[in-house]
């Protein structure tokens, strides 16, 4: 396998773990706009170990992970508090402060990063990201998943059939923080090399973002979202350069201004995501789609009398 | 002496996220809509007031704008842009079921906005900050001991002007009394005989009007734009939305203005890295403790997103 | 006659100063078939919520079975035995069929075990099955994957009912069940109901089209104005002046009692 998809293989698998860390608690009902502060959690953790006591990665990894899930743990009862516009300020916050401690901290390299000497190739990644669908899709199968699903629907009547919604809401927050963790443990030994600056808002803003384009109705739209955010540069590096000069010949740029190509994946994101909000808000993959498709029955039968 | 003049600094800084933090409050109160766009359009006015100062109109219709000249068109299109986003999220929300992700959709539109605007000002004119060509004298004066610029009292003016004439606005003109109608109760507001589509807009153009308002003095304070400034003056504006009380626009002065002061203080004491933590650990604070932050209503945002 | 199955004493609710409910006060007999009625604001469905639970009360005493239950958490009722369906149909719109059925046995099965194992995935657990059983024989034969949103009014009505049904309750409180229904349909949820008494489980019933609390429900509890105005057969209801004086408001109620007064309010 060349080295550069080898690289692009390890990135989607990341994407789809950082992805279900973010489903979960969405398909709750609550949006999560913190991602990458979970995910800082578990690079510098592992990053810390991998550094400074030289342990396995499955241990690095694995304890980030835990770090991460204890936090959200923690935090969860205090944020899921709050609903609506004060909950996705909270997380946005949360993330914030994890990345300014973090910044702040010579231990952890402050500004400078900290390089991270254990090396994991694609396969590792790969592999986890298949563990984690597995479990995803386990989880969404059980009674636990389908009291997730209600909660986000109606909380007060899931109350009303007994379920105790501030569990579930907490446990699908701290299960996805953690599983957020486990992509930055990954990242952390993928890259040799961690960064503040790489888990900052605008990353927590597409994760949630190619969640939700995803469908956030099933364990199969964060595959879908991951999918799209990861290989969206390669199908732009075949069809970009003729666009942007006609474009930049358009708007009457004059001389070479460099622009960086990675921003138009972003213009895509965003112009799909308000086309998406705008058509079809529950995502590309619904609940909906998948019955049609697993037994392409008829019409919707008439009610019969008792 | 020293912290005195920072102070006052920090005062002109201030006012920036004041503005800006006013239009935050005001699109939450009545829309109950946080605007990630808003940093946005901070940052449009900016940019585009520089790329005019700087090159002239496109296609070549004439040379480089006079600076005032430039700034008012950037502020234009941030007006411009800011419509164009209650287009494309507000004026096609169907909320069918009521559920909690779905009262979000203006939210995640207004991200989608917030990447497309801001990727196309990098695509169009590279990621590095450009010197703002403000008014060239050297128009400082000092007042008792303390340096203040001409440009930045006349900021502060405005921005007082601004906070009134937004005030009086909601609380003496028909349209203000639409608006406080729609914050009460969407629903009955149109049963009322408020006209919604006409008055919904009203909150865009002077959220457009706000925030390029606020993009134009900082060019010609600080003599800088960039296409990340809107990302800094977000945050902070946010917070200080967060402290002063979501919905209340006095609020957001007093936050915008707390805001101001801690960031100078903490600057001052332990260095510009610790801006980040203390500013967002003071919002997060402020969120799970006292949500509805110094002057705000209990019940917005609550339930309804 | 047997202890009465739910009982409230001198219920009162106020909501800031307003006093909603009033110092209710009556029984529902186990296996009874109860019409709980009056005019619109009255405090019907302000007392169902009392009794499911969604708030509580500000005076007074509910007790099912004897046990006084006005202090417990509102996700305990439905383990005790108290079901519900709601005036706007609240089933979840974009979870199937079966799984809003499956829902409402979330009070016998949401142990960690119960929570933990899958419903659906290597074929279909004994919930599903008991689920899928259940909309059979309620005569639902609608495809139990569907996802709810979807379908008519009146199939999601039924599919309210019958997921307060799987919850297995004692007494089941269906809040306008025959709302938008026209008159075939009105008959056949009658029998649908009957049936269900018929097995046992005590309904309590708020109403306003009063041919199905005539044909359906052997006792009657009227309320106006958030007070009790009359407790007793449905035989005699409409007959008594006070019920006519709440409904029409004038002192020639009597006289206007005529053969369209079926539908009241």
């Amino acid at each position: 396998m060349s080295g550069y998809w080898a690289g692009i293989l390890s990135i989607l698998a990341i994407n789809v773990i950082f992805a279900y860390g973010i489903f979960l608690p969405v398909a709750t009902g609550q949006l999560n706009l913190g991602g990458a502060g979970f995910q800082a959690l578990g690079a510098y953790t592992a990053a810390y170990l991998s550094a400074m006591f030289d342990l396995p990665v499955p241990v690095t990894v694995g304890v980030g992970m835990v770090v991460a899930g204890v936090v959200g743990f923690l935090i969860a009862f205090p944020i899921l508090r709050t609903r609506g516009v004060y909950l996705v300020l909270a997380t946005f916050a949360f993330a914030e402060v994890v990345a300014g401690t973090i910044l702040n901290s010579e231990t952890l390299g402050g500004a400078m990063g900290m390089s991270v000497p254990a090396f994991i190739d694609w396969d590792v990644p790969v592999i986890v990201a298949a563990c984690v669908t597995l479990f995803v899709f386990y989880l969404m199968s059980t009674r636990f998943g389908l009291t997730m699903r209600a909660t986000h629907d109606d909380e007060v009547v899931t109350d009303l059939m007994g379920v105790n919604i501030r569990m579930v809401q907490v446990s699908a927050f701290a299960i996805g923080g953690a599983l957020a963790g486990l992509a930055g443990g990954l990242y952390a030994h993928s890259f040799s090399f961690v960064e503040i600056q790489s888990f900052n808002a605008l990353v927590s803003i597409y994760v949630l973002l190619y969640v939700l384009l995803g469908g956030t109705q099933t364990a199969w739209g964060p595959l879908a979202g991951a999918a799209f955010f990861t290989l969206l540069p390669e199908l732009l590096r075949t069809v970009l350069p003729q666009v942007k000069s006609f474009l930049a010949a358009l708007v009457g740029i004059e001389g070479p201004v460099g622009p960086p190509d990675d921003s138009w994946r972003f213009v895509i994101l965003g112009a799909l995501t308000i086309a998406m909000m705008v058509l079809r808000p529950e995502g590309l993959i619904t609940r909906t789609m998948l019955e049609r498709l697993r037994f392409r029955r008829p019409s919707p039968s008439k009610e019969q009398v008792a | 002496m020293l912290l005195i003049q920072q102070f006052v600094n920090s005062l002109m800084l201030g006012s920036v996220y004041v503005t800006v933090a006013v239009a935050f409050t005001l699109t939450i109160g009545v829309l109950n809509f946080l605007n990630f766009t808003i940093p946005t359009l901070f940052m449009l006015a900016g940019m585009i007031g520089w790329a005019l100062a700087y090159w002239g109109l496109p296609f070549g219709l004439s040379g480089p704008l006079p600076w005032p000249l430039a700034l008012f068109f950037g502020m234009c299109v941030s007006i411009l842009a800011s419509l164009l986003v209650e287009r494309f999220t507000f004026r096609y929300l169907k909320t069918k079921y009521g559920d909690s992700t779905e009262h979000a959709i203006p939210l995640v539109s207004s991200l989608g906005f917030l990447l497309v605007l801001e990727n196309l000002v990098r695509i169009g004119y590279g990621t590095d900050a450009q010197r703002f060509p403000g008014p060239s004298a050297d128009l400082t004066m000092s007042i008792g001991g303390i340096f203040v610029r001409i440009p930045q009292v006349v900021s502060l003016g405005i921005v007082v002007v601004i906070v009134v004439g937004l005030t009086w606005l909601l609380n003496r003109s028909r349209i203000g009394r639409g608006l406080r109608a729609i914050a009460e109760n969407p629903d009955a507001a149109n049963i009322l005989g408020v006209d919604t589509n006409r008055v919904v807009p009203v909150v865009f153009m002077l959220t457009g009007l706000l925030c390029g308002l606020a993009g134009a003095l900082f060019a010609v304070n600080y003599g800088e734009v960039s296409p990340q400034m809107g990302e800094d003056i977000g945050t902070k504006a946010i917070a200080g939305m967060v402290v002063g009380g979501l919905g209340s626009i006095w609020g957001a002065v007093l936050g915008g203005l707390i805001v101001g002061l801690t960031e100078m203080m903490t600057i001052h004491f332990f260095g510009a890295d610790t801006v980040q933590v203390a500013v967002w650990g003071l919002l997060l604070l402020t969120l799970l403790l006292r949500p509805q932050g110094l002057l705000g209503h209990h019940s917005i945002g609550k339930g309804k997103l | 006659m047997s202890a009465p199955l739910l009982s409230l004493r001198a219920v009162s609710k106020n909501f800031g100063g307003l006093a909603v409910i009033s110092d209710v006060s009556f029984d529902v007999p186990q296996g009874s078939r109860t019409a709980l009625i009056g005019p619109n604001g009255a405090g019907k469905t302000t007392l169902f919520n009392l009794i499911s639970g969604v708030f509580a009360p500000s005076e007074g005493e509910i007790r099912l079975d004897g046990q006084a239950i006005d202090g417990l958490p509102s996700r305990s009722r439905i383990g005790l035995g108290i079901a519900r369906s709601f005036q706007n149909i609240r089933l979840m719109p974009h979870l199937s069929v079966v799984e809003n059925v499956m829902l409402g046995q979330q009070a016998r099965a949401g142990s960690l075990a119960g929570m933990l194992t899958p419903l659906s995935l290597f074929g279909r657990s004994r919930w599903r099955r008991e689920a899928e059983d259940l909309l059979d024989r309620m005569g639902l034969s609608t495809y139990p994957g569907e996802v709810v949103a979807t379908l008519p009014y009146g199939i999601r009505k039924k599919i309210e009912v019958v997921r307060a049904l799987v919850a297995k309750p004692k007494i089941l409180l269906l809040d306008e069940p025959a709302a938008g229904l026209n008159d075939t349909e009105t008959a056949n949820l009658r029998d649908f109901l009957m049936t269900i008494s018929q097995t046992g489980v005590t309904l309590l019933v708020v109403e306003h089209d009063m041919s199905l609390v005539r044909s359906l429900c052997d006792h009657a509890v009227v309320l106006n104005f958030g007070r009790k105005i009359y407790d007793g057969s449905t035989r005699s209801v409409q007959d008594d002046p006070a019920v006519l004086e709440a409904y029409l408001g004038t002192r020639q109620a009597g006289k206007a009692r005529t053969q369209e007064a079926d539908h009241v309010a």
